[in-house]
């Protein structure tokens, strides 16, 4: 068995051990309702965390996934207050818009070969303050609360039986992604340009093309999420999304994809997402502070990422002896 | 394969010229090869093979000349991607693979099979493609095997078998038994025997004469960037090769450096019986006080293993190390502290910190006798101490902030030698202490050198640049294959000396 899936199947395991003790803690912790509540928690991240994995696996960084829900949800609540026209004409626009952050993410980044990190720190920073401008505001210039009526745009934040129709989307857009990634030659193209750029171009691929495609798509999950956010809380505000970075790193990070590229796939994201969404239900169920969610976030994101060098490094030096073994072997039979 | 109305050759270059901006690296040169034969390239470091390789696979341009490749004219502006459409392949160790990719997928990257139809990739025919080329050609892999796990030799056979499903019909490759083991070497051997009888033409870059010797129908000898022969069956031979290679007259002052015995003088350092599994093989040497000690062999014959293993870099299996007659366990703190100066293979990655001034560079591994005892760092000594390394090596331009990325090669050496020259420096090692530095900066460190010799230094210099290696050497080692093949104690020691034993030819034959 691959390392990856040693790993992951560790970490199931994990998600269902806390699970079981959880339902031990707090008997309400199994209850259907709490439970769609925390698949529907999890969808949200999780939506983004699929953009995001695939920004991993090119080795890049997106800062500006946060600002980017900020933005879209704005743009929904200028198109309700000042339009007439229906969910299913703006919803596309703000969609279109989420690429159109990623593609330019995505062209500072290849066509003047800037670190992704800055520029999509500095495209946070503008759609941040962008965010509250043009957020609707009452007659003294505060920000107002804009409550969405539109019947198609509330009903994406309800269910379809018992399940949130965003865990739907979330579950078909994972499992497109990762047949997208595993089985198309553009997926390839992500791993190949992830793993070694100059690789990846002399193989023929057109690595710029493929970044910008990838950043795009960010922008796209991230605008979606922020959609699916606006209907379930059925207004929309200029904080929505701003600080989300952290649960979105955190759950693609435990789900096994490394910052180094080449690596990584949705499933593990998946799970990642499920394991962050568990734990942060897990503090509130067990009646803890929810302050302590970051801290024990950022421990765990620690422990993952120790845990992971540590075992790199074993196995590295496993097959580095095995290697080596081997040559000698060869060595001898030669001399 | 069919070459009705072809002709015999696959590849004619006719008066290549190339110069970067500066120096000629080729002049006039020609070079053909024919459909399905294997050709050998071969000259010392700096003869221009290189560069002739990258004209031809597009990675620079040449200034004139013309190419022409099965019939077709490459225009003077080249490109890679041209070169590859063309059918010319490099193969590289493993540069242009992709990690955490299987054998099939990096095999077919970009030209995957798909379902009929659909963008969809057909995984198991993929694999089933992969399988069967590698098949036909009796390789030890599985399609399905993820390259990381995989020992170089077998990364090399996916590099082929990626280039020939790309249809290659010119296989490059330069130095490709580098790092291989003997049976690995000869299995790869096979193989271009089987490229050979498929059609394929291979040029085959190799310092090891006896690879060369064993496998070509034909031989390039480059020297100084100039065509010097072609050889052709039963001309052929190592020795042959050698004397073409090196070819120009030696001159006085080389053919007359003599060993020199100083082996009175009191022991600096002694190893006895060092091995490292893989790299290293029962060294055992002394190096005395004032003592020039020079280490000759090809590239991958552990001459910097070792110096790694001694300066405490790299650890060791067994054996021992004693330096002024006492037991030492290298370590790189103790080593410095010890006053040992390494000067390493790698200037721009191993040897200078590119972004940081020339006074930084020199204070950094001498913080201890620049800073007090609560760890502040004193300006003004930090100066005074790059001033010294600066007039004492002449470094241009003698300026202490400017930064050591922005210095040419052989100042930016002067750099790194600097730092260990301002220490109560007791052993000195350099590993190919000029490469890529000009004429004039390598005299001034061919002087440097001497004058620490003469001041009681001992210096160890691993150099594949020949004449420099006897040029500077008070005795030389030459180690193949991790053991030490021959030692060179006295009178005038040749070139030819060195390269025969480096590349295993002793009395007899071919070891």
């Amino acid at each position: 068995m691959s390392v990856s899936a040693i790993r992951r199947l560790i970490l199931t395991g994990l998600l269902v051990a806390i699970g079981i003790a959880l339902s031990f803690a707090n008997p309400t912790f199994l209850s259907l309702d709490n439970l769609m509540t925390l698949l529907q928690d999890a969808s949200l991240t999780g939506i983004v965390a699929i953009g995001f994995t695939l920004i991993l696996i090119t080795a890049g960084i997106d800062m500006s996934i946060g600002a980017v829900i900020a933005i879209t949800s704005m743009i929904c609540v200028n198109f309700i207050s000042y339009t007439q026209l229906p969910a299913y004409v703006y919803i596309p626009v703000a969609l279109a818009f989420g690429c159109a952050i990623g593609w330019v993410n995505g062209f500072f980044i290849t066509h003047f070969k800037l670190p992704e990190f800055i520029v999509t720190l500095a495209t946070r920073g503008i759609l941040a303050g962008l965010a509250l401008i043009v957020a609707v505001k009452d007659d003294q210039g505060f920000v107002k609360n804009v409550f969405i009526e539109d019947e198609l745009f509330l009903s994406l934040g309800e269910t379809i039986g018992p399940v949130y129709i965003v865990t739907i989307v979330f579950v078909l857009l994972a499992a497109a992604t990762q047949f997208f990634l595993k089985r198309t030659r553009a997926g390839t193209n992500v791993y190949a340009t992830g793993a070694n750029p100059t690789a990846a171009r002399l193989s023929g691929i057109n690595t710029d093309r493929t970044l910008i495609g990838v950043y795009m798509f960010s922008g796209f999950c991230a605008a979606l999420a922020s959609i699916f956010l606006a209907a379930r809380m059925m207004t929309a505000m200029p904080e929505f999304g701003i600080g989300s970075e952290m649960d979105v790193i955190a759950s693609v990070v435990i789900g096994g994809t490394p910052f180094t590229g080449g690596i990584g796939d949705i499933w593990g994201t998946v799970i990642g997402t499920l394991f962050l969404a568990l734990v942060k239900n897990g503090i509130l169920k067990l009646g803890l502070s929810p302050y302590i969610q970051p801290i024990v976030i950022g421990g765990i994101i620690i422990v993952v990422v120790v845990v992971d060098v540590w075992y790199k490094a074993f196995a590295e030096k496993k097959a580095a002896q095995a290697a080596r073994r081997k040559a000698m072997q060869g060595k001898e039979a030669g001399a | 394969m069919s070459t009705n109305g072809k002709s015999e050759l696959l590849l004619e270059c006719r008066g290549i010229d190339k110069n970067y901006n500066g120096p000629q690296v080729l002049s006039g040169v020609d070079f053909f090869l024919r459909r399905g034969e294997i050709h050998a390239l071969v000259g010392e470091n700096g003869a221009g093979k290189s560069t002739l390789i990258k004209i031809i696979t597009g990675i620079t341009n040449r200034n004139a000349g013309t190419i022409a490749f099965d019939g077709y004219d490459v225009p003077l502006e080249h490109s890679k991607s041209a070169s590859e459409k063309l059918g010319i392949a490099v193969i590289y160790q493993e540069l242009s693979l992709i990690h955490g990719m299987t054998v099939a997928q990096n095999i077919f990257l970009t030209k995957e099979p798909l379902l009929p139809g659909l963008p969809i990739i057909d995984i198991k025919k993929m694999n089933q493609m992969a399988q069967a080329m590698i098949e036909k050609y009796g390789f030890d892999l599985k399609a399905t095997d993820v390259i990381d796990r995989l020992p170089i030799a077998q990364r090399q056979t996916v590099e082929i078998l990626k280039a020939l499903s790309n249809k290659a019909s010119l296989m490059i490759m330069d130095e490709p038994t580098s790092s291989l083991t003997a049976t690995e070497s000869e299995r790869l051997f096979g193989i271009i025997r089987m490229l050979k009888a498929e059609g394929i033409t291979v040029v085959y870059i190799s310092h090891r004469m006896e690879e060369v010797y064993d496998l070509s129908d034909r031989v390039t000898v480059l020297r100084d960037g100039k065509l010097v022969s072609v050889l052709e069956g039963d001309e052929i031979s190592p020795a042959e090769i050698i004397r073409l290679m090196i070819g120009r007259e030696l001159t006085a002052d080389e053919s007359h450096h003599q060993m020199v015995d100083k082996s009175a003088g009191e022991v600096v350092l002694e190893v006895n019986q060092l091995s490292s599994e893989g790299k290293l093989k029962d060294i055992s040497f002394k190096l005395h006080k004032g003592e020039v000690l020079g280490f000759g062999g090809l590239v991958g014959s552990g001459r910097t293993e070792l110096m790694r293993a001694i300066y405490g870099i790299d650890p060791y299996d067994s054996g021992t190390i004693k330096y002024q007659g006492k037991p030492y366990a290298p370590t790189v703190e103790k080593s410095i502290a010890s006053g040992f100066g390494f000067v390493p293979e790698e200037r721009r990655l191993q040897g200078i910190m590119g972004a940081i001034s020339i006074t930084g560079n020199i204070g950094i591994p001498n913080l201890d006798s620049i800073s007090n005892g609560a760890g502040f760092v004193s300006d003004s000594k930090e100066l005074e101490l790059s001033n010294k390394a600066i007039t004492l090596l002449n470094v241009k331009p003698a300026n202490p902030d400017v930064l050591v990325g922005n210095l040419s090669g052989g100042n930016q050496q002067k750099v790194v030698v600097g730092k260990w020259l301002i220490r109560n420096l007791k052993l000195l090692i350099v590993d190919e202490p000029t490469v890529g530095i000009d004429i004039g900066a390598k005299e001034e460190m061919y002087q440097t050198i001497e004058r620490l010799s003469q001041e009681g230094v001992a210096v160890i210099v691993i150099s594949s640049d020949l004449p420099e290696l006897t040029r500077l050497s008070d005795r030389i080692i030459v180690l193949r294959k991790g053991r030490i093949i021959k030692e060179f104690t006295q009178g005038v020691v040749t070139e030819e000396q060195v390269l025969r034993a480096a590349s295993g030819i002793v009395e007899g034959g071919v070891q």
